[in-house]
């Protein structure tokens, strides 16, 4: 088959579930830009008649974007280091280091990576009003967010990881020690640069769960001034009778822009990541 | 020791609120979460005793089963065409992984927009289309929400199923094709004989992956309809958290939880055991 055709059929056969796929991006679009009265016109429109980016300015007061904003950071970058910090020792130990129990340890991050918080959700929502933190408790604050979170990525963390660390060749390193470095020295300087692209990954992976999560920050923050964005935009709908989705769309929408962007550049090299961390 | 810290962390954050839940299980448990004593096998009872629940554990395996069942069969031809090269096959793929981007909570509301009765672009698509000749109200009841809710499962499956296919299909040589169309083989017997059979292994992985996933899914169906219509789209993950946190009954929800946990560590000993018999 020629590859003029194979292109037209190729695009024929992906076009609906393409279609499918855009859909919810295009209504975000066109309804973020929308004015308020043409949002509930009837019948609904694909385009708006005018461009209303005022839209973007009022839900950033009436949804409190940039503290939310603050929040997500604050919380995805918090439980991204903690996990790294964590998982990047325990892997390097997986790789290098002969230990007894390695498989158990192994056979406990598969277990605990099946394990998905909403199915511990009441007792984690018990522990954390348990812990005395401050003058109240864990619940409600964003430490408790961020701790659950790393645990919960951490064995994915370990395990892609230990994947990628393993085809680094620990000559290297030996060839370190025997030039005279010590072995803290040879990690610092010859294991870790190689090591980096392995951890850039693993960190952006554990940064944009933690960034999209719902179900521990709906269970464990309350207070308004705490929530992430996917709270936020979630609140504006549920049980409400008038909705002014315009707003939802704009707050959805530049939510959502910075991580589809750094998705759609970094696409290949997560893929070749997750393929090997799933896999292998 | 430099394991330790990720035990201690896993263990606290993994194994105490599992000990928190036996223990609710099996205790009188106040609305505000005090326990007020030993209670044996009531909770389970009012569980099993419960049509809410039991209706719920259905549903949660017609969930799974379509969700899973549907992704692998959109992802798999999806990922076959993928791996051809054609003009634009970069644009393609990074499209069809878009929705791996937006958080699952925001696509759910922002699907619950399109959906919208009155102001909706999809009843007003099909509308324009002169499929339907007034609007429908999808969430509204029952028998179009929990559809609506299995469509958009399958849509966010779809981007990491294809990825782990896409992978498999990278393993196969090039040349075992050519070989096979010097020996007479049609492109549908290559595909039936050889594609499949090496695929089986990813195949594999990714269902139970999958499995694993779905069963847990719980912002789709909270976010667009709360269990709601009349508690006729609840799953097992959702009839639990409105048990522990809006219904107010702990222990049961405790019960449902360990329902849950049972069977999640079911579907991972298949799981450890194919990864075993791929090794």
């Amino acid at each position: 088959m020629s590859r003029p055709l194979r292109s037209v059929l190729s695009w024929l056969v992906l076009s609906p579930l393409m279609a499918v796929t855009l859909l919810p991006f295009a209504v975000m679009i066109a309804t973020a830009l929308k004015p308020h009265d043409e949002v509930l016109s009837y019948p609904p429109t694909w385009l708006p008649r005018r461009l209303a980016w005022e839209n973007f300015r009022d839900m950033w007061d009436t949804v409190g974007f940039g503290q939310a904003a603050f929040n997500s950071v604050l919380i995805a970058v918090a439980a991204t280091a903690l996990a790294l910090a964590i998982a990047v020792p325990a892997a390097y130990a997986m790789s290098r280091l002969p230990m007894k129990g390695r498989g158990a340890y192994r056979q406990f991050l598969l277990v605990t990576q099946m394990l998905s918080p909403i199915l511990l959700v009441l007792g984690l929502f018990r522990m954390a009003a348990a812990i005395p933190f401050g003058d109240a408790t864990m619940a409600d604050t964003r430490l408790g967010v961020i701790i659950v979170y790393a645990a919960y990525h951490l064995a994915f963390a370990v395990w892609m990881l230990s994947s990628y660390f393993a085809t680094i060749p620990a000559d290297l390193e030996e060839a370190a020690w025997i030039d005279g470095a010590s072995r803290g020295r040879a990690v610092l300087s010859v294991f870790l640069p190689l090591a980096l692209p392995a951890i850039a990954v693993t960190g952006i992976v554990t940064f944009v769960a933690s960034w999209n999560e719902f179900t521990v920050a709906l269970t464990l923050l309350r207070d308004p001034s705490r929530l992430t964005l996917p709270l936020k935009v979630v609140n504006l709908v549920a049980g409400r009778y008038s909705v002014e989705w315009n707003q939802v769309m704009a707050a959805t929408l530049l939510a959502t822009l910075p991580v589809a962007v750094v998705f759609s550049l970094l696409q290949r090299y997560l893929v070749t990541g997750l393929t090997l961390g799933a896999v292998k | 020791m430099l394991i330790l810290p990720s035990l201690l962390l896993a263990l606290g954050v993994i194994f105490y609120p599992f000990y928190e839940i036996v223990r609710l299980a099996v205790s009188d448990v106040s609305r505000f979460g005090l326990v007020r004593g030993f209670s044996g096998w009531d909770n389970f009872n009012r569980v099993a005793a419960d049509p809410v629940f039991l209706d719920a554990l259905v549903r949660t395996l017609v969930w799974t089963a379509t969700v899973v069942g549907g992704t692998i069969l959109l992802a798999l031809p999806v990922a076959l065409v993928l791996r051809e090269d054609f003009w634009g096959r970069g644009v393609a793929r990074t499209i069809l992984m878009l929705p791996w981007s937006i958080a699952l909570s925001m696509a759910a509301v922002v699907w619950l927009w399109a959906f919208n009765a009155d102001y909706g672009m999809i009843n007003a698509t099909l509308q324009h289309w002169g499929l339907i000749d007034k609007p429908l109200h999808w969430m509204a009841r029952p028998e179009t929400a929990f559809p609506v809710d299995v469509g958009i499962g399958i849509i966010v499956s779809i981007p990491f199923t294809v990825t782990i296919l896409l992978g498999g299909l990278s393993s196969i040589p090039g040349e075992i094709y050519e070989a096979a169309r010097i020996d007479g083989a049609r492109p549908w017997q290559s595909f039936w004989l050889m594609t499949l059979p090496m695929l089986r292994p990813f195949m594999n992985i990714a269902i139970v992956l999958n499995v694993i996933h779905v069963f847990n899914s719980f912002p789709i169906i909270w976010v667009m309809t709360q269990g709601g219509p009349d508690n006729r789209t609840h799953i097992l993950v959702t009839y639990l958290y409105e048990l522990s946190f809006y219904l107010g009954r702990p222990g049961p929800a405790a019960v449902v939880s360990l329902v849950v946990l049972a069977i999640v560590f079911s579907a991972t000993a298949v799981y450890m055991w194919l990864r075993e018999r791929e090794a």
